[in-house]
């Protein structure tokens, strides 16, 4: 039976229809009924009665039927949509087999933009959107105290105290300081992040150990036994995973006992792997010491900045009492998420901006390809709109296509972002990928995804619209020779001007980035690092109760390093160049008013070092001499200056011979020390920060924090070949040091191994975008070229000049392009705005940078116009007329 | 009307199905030849019968459209579709096997 359903005479989707329908049928029936009972001789009214009698419940049953035909009426709606849609489908595979060239690009562009946002997604969704694994982290937050000077620093003891009784904003406040020592007493001795935690730490970071027990109440006292909690990874790996802590005893500066093993994946602050209770350290009553670093937990509701108001009110109290000793004049509050993320959040959100101008990019090639595929589809539809489908249809058809092409582009873009991911891991600094990598969890799924809809919907609905309108009568008149009428050619020029600007805006951007890492690669560092190997000696206090134990390992290694082969000078220092910020401390400088903070006159950074350390580090000796043998214990107390202290404390004059001295950071007053040289400065932190004032001691003169070093070495060939040799003579001296090794050079790239990841993926987004631009032109360019030859045929019949005709063909393109430049230039200058902090030594609207990518995309967009418009001086007219 | 029985369970839709197998009918058409060739031996309330109907079309069994009756009213007019007439066949036989399974076992002798 193939008879086709009639139309129905009703909407499908109204429920009322359906139910009048029903109730006519039905009542149709009692009639009939009665009419039939009235023939036999019934009273009307007792037929009536009788026919209703005979049906049963009308209503009951009227229901029923309802309920059965809106159900049925429903799924065979269903049937039809996925009917027509498995029919697009199967279509949109056909159209697409026809054109594999334009399906293949096409795919392959979105795969790139894809690709390219996912891999930066799934990277800022590892870094900076993973939760931190602690209860409600939201809540959790860092506590600073706000310095004169307008920095933040750690907390005063009693200040903690203070602000910790007296704050309402807080679920808890807790103390703790963190450090990487020596541990001995684990399987082998290991260099672990130990920290000392206050009592309330636990309860506020709402961690309770798997194994043993917390610290008690009585332990967090000054004088109690050391006990302390070992991360999960740390038993695991060090202490073998042992059931039985009853001997677990670590040793480091103090024997600990270990009493229990936290959660696995608990590791606040920095992975640490063993917390104690603070009190271990004693007691410091100054409130200038800013020794304790703080987190507490915010009430549910409060803000950070709440909490800082209050904290900031409850400062001013304290600060008329305790002055002098009181440097805070209020309290930073910083949510830990922000912390955590540190600085790789603006690089890694420009990153993903910059990648979605890439994705928008690629849209726009691809709805100017559909727009130039849709024109040479125009006969087709419009037979296709001749014989009866729907505007919607037609529309719903060509979105299926470019459905179709996203979802493959999106298949082809998660390759694309593994390797573009490895790619990222290979060139990442440290630290920037946690240490699970990069999850492609379905978080990253899904985005990618909602991209892929977000595509389809960019470059196929515009599309899909344009060519659906066109009027069947039109399009079939003209055959396949549809001349692009103004109003497509108006949006092609627009679409192709999109895709200059955002390749103007992604080569603005990335030429800034690439001036800013070309100027600081040009700073001078102040010290040379080539051939400098350096290494961390750290000296585990068990094994060197006096600090003149360490001095004499020093002594000796050095002594030993003074001949070695390869050997050019070999050196210790507290602190190598670049390896952080350290806070400066208070100095006395002989002569000089005190500051109203305390009896000080100023601040400056601290350091040790031993005679040939400038030497080694081949930190330039301005004036005066190095330190030397002589310069030991006993001997006058000797210091070397930076330039800038120099220049600071004694401007216009020769610092040799001055006097000053540290204040108060070894506890009571210390002789005065005399100035003997004057070395360059340089940078304690990153590279680009402003060179802060810091003096040396020689170690053995001022012993303090002797225990950590590190060593320096300056060696006559490849640094890292020295290796070995370094290795054995420490060991030689004590073999249970703990060493690793790494070049001066290595430590220099990864403090601007950040600047190079941001530069270089950027700048890898600016080339494709400039390639899609310069594709989008030449395609366009060249269809244009192609519609018009009838009309350029008649124009060289009528004797233009050849020459003249690509002029004018080309100068179409080249106004477009100029108009891309221009709204590109005026987007970058806004845009490049939100990079400030990521840029060193230029300007966000950088004139000289933003010329080069105008420059160099009015070439690119010259050539990729010049190729097809000269095809346009080449047109025989002859050909060309007859050809239709 | 004496001594009415009980539809057995299903059994309306054989019926119906049955009635449509001669062509398109409206449902009192249908009432009306099912009481006739019953002698209106079963109690149906002729409301079952459009539940029946209603059914038979969402499964797919009937197709149902609106025309004109003889006496020249508007009434819904049922068409069985290849899948009913199947349907039909299928429920036939089964009915049948079932009515001489019942009577042979009712003729059979005692047993031993």
């Amino acid at each position: 039976m193939t008879r086709r359903r009639p139309p129905d005479p009703l909407p499908l989707s109204t429920q009322k229809p359906v139910d009048e329908d029903v109730q006519r049928e039905l009542a149709q029936h009692i009639e009939f009924r009665t009419e039939e009972l009235m023939a036999e001789g019934w009273t009307a009214e007792a037929a009536r009665a009788e026919a209703l009698r005979a049906f049963g419940d009308v209503a009951t049953i009227a229901d029923e039927c309802r309920e059965i035909t809106v159900r049925d009426r429903r799924s065979r709606r269903r049937d039809e949509w996925f009917g027509a849609l498995i029919h697009d489908v199967r279509f949109a595979f056909r159209i697409l087999r026809r054109s594999p060239a334009f399906t293949l690009g096409a795919v392959l562009t979105l795969a790139l933009g894809i690709g390219a946002n996912t891999a930066i997604f799934s990277v800022v969704n590892g870094v900076l959107l993973r939760p931190l694994p602690y209860d409600h982290p939201e809540q959790l937050v860092r506590v600073f105290e706000t310095s004169e000077r307008g920095g933040a620093s750690d907390l005063a003891e009693p200040n903690f105290d203070d602000w910790r009784a007296q704050a309402r904003s807080f679920d808890g406040m807790a103390a703790y300081g963190s450090d990487v020592g020596t541990l001995l007493g684990a399987d082998i001795p290991s260099r672990v992040r130990s920290t000392a935690v206050s009592a309330d730490f636990f309860r506020l970071m709402r961690v309770q150990p798997v194994m043993g027990r917390l610290p008690a109440p009585d332990e967090f006292a000054v004088g109690a036994p050391p006990v302390a909690v070992v991360s999960y990874r740390f038993w695991q790996d060090r202490l073998g995973g042992t059931r039985d802590l009853a001997d677990r005893r670590l040793r480091s500066e103090y024997d600990f006992q270990v009493v229990g093993v936290l959660p696995q994946g608990f590791g606040f602050p920095d992975e640490s792997d063993l917390w104690f209770p603070i009190e271990l350290f004693g007691r410091n009553e100054s409130r200038t010491a800013h020794n304790y670093s703080a987190v507490a937990r915010l009430k549910p509701g409060l803000t950070p900045l709440d909490a800082d108001r209050e904290l900031d009110a409850l400062t001013e109290p304290m600060r008329a009492q305790y002055l002098p000793d009181f440097d805070a004049v209020g309290a930073t509050v910083i949510p830990l998420r922000e912390l955590e993320a540190g600085p790789l959040r603006e690089p890694l959100f420009l990153l993903l901006g910059a990648s979605g101008l890439l994705l928008l990019a690629a849209c726009t090639n691809l709805a100017s390809s559909m727009l130039v595929r849709g024109s040479a589809r125009a006969h087709e539809l419009a037979i296709r709109a001749a014989i009866g489908a729907g505007r919607g249809r037609l529309v719903r058809q060509v979105f299926t296509e470019s459905m179709l092409i996203a979802l493959l582009g999106c298949a082809a873009g998660l390759v694309v972002a593994q390797v573009v991911e490895r790619g990222l891991l290979l060139l990442a600094p440290a630290g920037m990928v946690p240490i699970e990598g990069a999850p492609f969890d379905l978080r990253v799924l899904g985005f990618s995804l909602l991209l892929t809809l977000l595509t389809a919907a960019l470059f196929g609905l515009l599309p899909a619209m344009r060519m659906s309108g066109v009027r069947p009568a039109t399009a079939m008149r003209e055959g396949t020779r549809h001349s692009g009428s103004r109003k497509s050619r108006r949006l092609w020029s627009t679409l192709v001007a999109v895709e200059v600007a955002l390749a103007v805006m992604l080569l603005c951007g990335s030429g800034l980035l690439l001036r800013s890492f070309a100027a600081i690669t040009r700073i001078d560092p102040g010290f040379r690092a080539e051939g400098v190997i350096t290494a961390l000696l750290d000296l585990p206090d068990a094994g060197y109760p006096d600090v003149q134990q360490a001095v004499a390992f020093h002594d000796r290694l050095l002594a030993a390093l003074a001949d070695a082969p390869g050997v050019v000078a070999a050196g210790v220092t507290n602190q190598l160049p670049l390896e952080g910020n350290q806070p400066s401390g208070a100095i006395q400088v002989e002569g000089k008013p005190t500051l109203p903070a305390g009896p000080f006159t100023g601040y400056a950074i601290y350091r040790t070092a031993s005679p040939r350390y400038f030497e080694a580090m081949g930190i330039p000796l301005l004036a005066g001499r190095p330190f030397n043998d002589r310069d030991r214990a006993g001997a006058p107390r000797v210091v070397i200056v930076t330039k800038g202290l120099a220049e600071r404390e004694w401007p216009g004059e020769d610092p040799i011979g001055k006097h000053f001295r540290v204040y108060g950071m070894d506890g009571g007053e210390e002789p005065y020390g005399t100035v003997i040289g004057v070395v360059a400065d340089i940078p304690q932190g990153a590279i680009t920060d402003a060179r802060r004032e810091a003096y040396w001691y020689p170690y053995s003169q001022n012993p303090y924090r002797t225990r950590s070093m590190k060593l320096v070495v300056r060696t006559a060939g490849d640094p890292a070949a020295l290796a070995p040799m370094l290795s054995k003579m420490v060991h030689d001296i004590d073999p249970t040091l703990p060493l690793e090794f790494r070049t001066m050079e290595e430590r220099l790239a990864s403090t601007i191994a950040d600047r190079r990841f941001t530069m270089v993926v950027l700048a890898s987004f600016a080339v494709v975008a400039l390639l899609l631009a310069a594709l989008g032109i030449y395609g366009v360019v060249s269809y244009t070229v192609a519609q018009r030859t009838r009309e350029i045929g008649i124009r060289i019949a009528l004797g233009a000049e050849p020459t003249r005709v690509q002029r004018l063909v080309q100068g179409g393109a080249m106004a477009v392009i100029g108009t891309g430049i221009v709204v590109g230039g005026v987007g970058a200058v806004v845009g490049t705005r939100v990079m400030r902090a990521l840029l060193y030594g230029v300007e966000p609207g950088d004139a000289a940078t933003f010329g080069v990518a105008v420059g160099l995309l009015l070439l690119v967009g010259f050539l990729a116009s010049w190729w097809p418009a000269r095809r346009s001086a080449g047109i025989d007219p002859v050909r060309a007329i007859q050809a239709e | 009307m004496p001594d009415e029985l009980d539809l057995l369970q299903g059994t309306l839709d054989v019926l119906v199905l049955r009635a449509l197998s001669h062509g398109p009918r409206h449902g009192y058409a249908i009432a009306q030849w099912i009481q006739d060739n019953s002698d209106g031996t079963f109690r149906i309330l002729d409301g079952a019968l459009y539940t029946s109907l209603h059914r038979m079309e969402e499964k797919g069994w009937a197709e149902a459209e609106w025309g004109t009756s003889e006496r020249g009213k508007r009434a819904r007019f049922y068409e069985l579709t290849p899948a009913g007439r199947a349907e039909l066949q299928l429920r036939t036989t089964r009915w049948e096997r079932y009515v001489n399974a019942v009577a042979h076992v009712m003729a059979a002798p005692a047993p031993a």
